[in-house]
């Protein structure tokens, strides 16, 4: 209660003598669903299965077109770096998807 | 409730509601086009998030949402309701007041676990107005384009905090001999074992600001979860990667911080560097340059030939008091520039500033117009985009082209 002392005016005026300035109440959110939406084409369960645990498939889909190599490099980087669970023998499989993705006409992703 | 209502009425009115319109951002049926260069720019204003109003949806998990630009054509103040939203990982979706423990440890004369109540009778208790920016806000605009969140310029607000100074939290502990950074971390977890946890550090005189705080309260409001509830970190005129959400750990480091987040990414390069470049020096992206937007007039927007015109925005001078806003017209060197009126200062050196400027007769198109802040210490906003390949702290001079009918 002492500590009250050391408030500026200003920031006690809502509370009466014995109140803590500052109350703080339980908080809590419910999110939304994700609804995983990924657009058709070959290789695509290979990314629902490995690219969608810890982020939303936005993440791939609303990147700048960049080259086979780049989705190769990405890849590495969530293996390497975020230590994504990601089977070796399924990295063709999603850089397809991600280049082909990214050839399509942007209405159709 | 209001700001969806006047986005709606934007929505319906189209161009002709200047003071409303979205600048460069067509919606279409519940969709936004951010005009990414190259595409894609298209992105749902849907799902709805809880506490928030109409937002960009970048992702629904972990959420990154933008706030539409004209959530900024009015005053200085960005509601909670649109301040943008961006999380690394994945956080806890309830958080006990009274469970709730801040640490303290490392370079301390006493480690100490401090409640909510603690940390508010920490010191004395302030307020100030701040912009929390996204080091990577219009990364998206980037070109050439760089990979990351493909944000437009709307991962950026204005709010008022309020909390202690995290000095008077340090304090609580006491800092022992060498204590050289200030490293703090929040609830928010990693889903993968060994995956670097997003913490970051301040030095040592930046954690010893006046007004770097450990704020509980946004625009007179609890932090929302969203937010950070219960409490974050607030470092005017820095990024808001520094500004970490839902505290829980502070440690004391008596040397450099090597950690991810600090010492491997949220850096560029401390020399020039084209996109070809390797092997450059870098250091950790900080304080924030100066920006300004048009708000009353979208880009391709039709003004009144013969007629006066008045434009309008807000700017910031990022790390010290705006000094002035230009309007600028094309070309380097040879363009013209007429300086623009400020704003009252009502939020001090860093808020966001409206700006206007009356030209007396439209005699014709104004392609590729722009505004450029400049502020106390000098700087000034650049002709062209510094490049770098993590797209981080954009503020190449915006611009846009009104049509004279
Ligand atoms: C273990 C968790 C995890 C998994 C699994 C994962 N990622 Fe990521 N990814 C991340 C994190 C963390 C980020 C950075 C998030 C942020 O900045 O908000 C990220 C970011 C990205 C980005 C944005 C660009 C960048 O470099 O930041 C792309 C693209 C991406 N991931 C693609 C993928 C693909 C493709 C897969 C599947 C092969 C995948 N991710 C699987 C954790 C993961």
């Amino acid at each position: 209660m002492s500590r009250l002392a050391i408030l500026p005016a200003l920031l006690i005026l809502a509370a009466c003598d014995s109140a803590p300035a500052v109350t703080f109440k339980d908080a809590s959110i419910t999110l939304p669903d994700d609804p995983l939406e990924l657009p058709e084409g070959p290789g695509r369960d290979a990314v629902l299965e490995n690219c969608t645990a810890c982020h939303s498939p936005s993440t791939m889909l609303q990147q700048p077109k960049v080259s086979r190599e780049k989705w190769e490099a990405i890849v590495g980087k969530m293996q390497k770096l975020y230590k994504a669970p990601i089977d070796d023998d399924a990295v063709p499989a999603i850089v397809g998807y991600m280049v082909h993705v990214q050839s399509q006409p942007e209405a159709a992703r | 409730m209001n700001d969806s209502r006047l986005s709606r009425r934007a929505l319906i009115a189209g161009a002709g509601t200047a003071a409303l319109a979205a600048p460069a951002l067509a919606k279409l049926g519940g969709m936004i086009d951010l005009g990414l260069p190259g595409g894609p720019g298209l992105r749902p204003l849907s799902p709805a998030f809880p506490g928030k109003g109409e937002m960009i949806v970048q992702r629904i998990r972990p959420p990154l949402l933008e706030t539409p630009m004209e959530a900024f054509a009015k005053g200085i103040i960005t509601p909670n309701d649109r301040m943008f939203v961006r999380w690394n990982w994945p956080f806890p979706t309830e958080v006990k007041a009274a469970e709730h423990r801040v640490a303290i440890g490392g370079a301390v004369k006493q480690a100490v676990s401090l409640s909510l109540d603690e940390i508010a009778g920490a010191g004395e208790h302030v307020e100030i107005v701040a912009i929390n920016q996204c080091a990577g806000n219009g990364r998206g605009l980037s070109e050439p384009r760089v990979t990351g969140t493909q944000w437009g310029n709307g991962a950026m607000g204005c709010a008022k905090w309020t909390g202690v100074r995290l000095r008077d939290v340090l304090a609580k502990a006491g800092l022992a001999e060498g204590a050289k950074r200030v490293r703090y971390a929040g609830l928010d977890v990693t889903l993968t074992e060994g995956a670097p946890q997003f913490i970051k550090s301040l030095p040592m005189d930046m954690a010893m600001r006046d007004d770097v705080l450990v704020a509980w309260a946004m625009n007179g409001e609890p932090l929302p979860i969203l937010h950070g509830f219960p409490l974050r970190i607030v470092v005017p005129g820095w990024f808001s990667t520094y500004w970490v959400k839902m505290l829980a750990a502070i440690e004391v480091l008596t040397g450099e911080d090597d950690s991810h987040y600090v010492a491997e990414t949220y850096r560029w390069p401390s020399v020039p560097v084209t996109p070809q470049a390797k092997d450059f020096p870098t250091v950790p992206i900080t304080a924030m340059p100066p920006r300004a937007f048009i708000t009353s007039h979208a880009d391709g927007a039709v003004v009144a030939k013969g007629e006066p015109l008045t434009l309008e925005g807000f700017a910031f001078g990022g790390d010290a008091a705006l000094e002035r806003v230009d309007l600028v017209g094309t070309g380097r060197g040879g363009g013209w520039e007429i300086p623009c009126d400020l704003g009252p200062d009502e939020g001090g050196q860093y808020a966001f500033r409206r700006w206007s400027v009356r030209l007396p007769q439209v005699a014709g198109d104004f392609e590729g117009i722009g505004v450029r802040a400049k502020n106390v210490k000098g700087a000034v906003q650049p002709e062209s985009l510094v490049w770098n390949r993590s797209g981080y702290a954009r503020n190449v001079i915006e611009r846009i082209t009104l049509r004279a009918q």
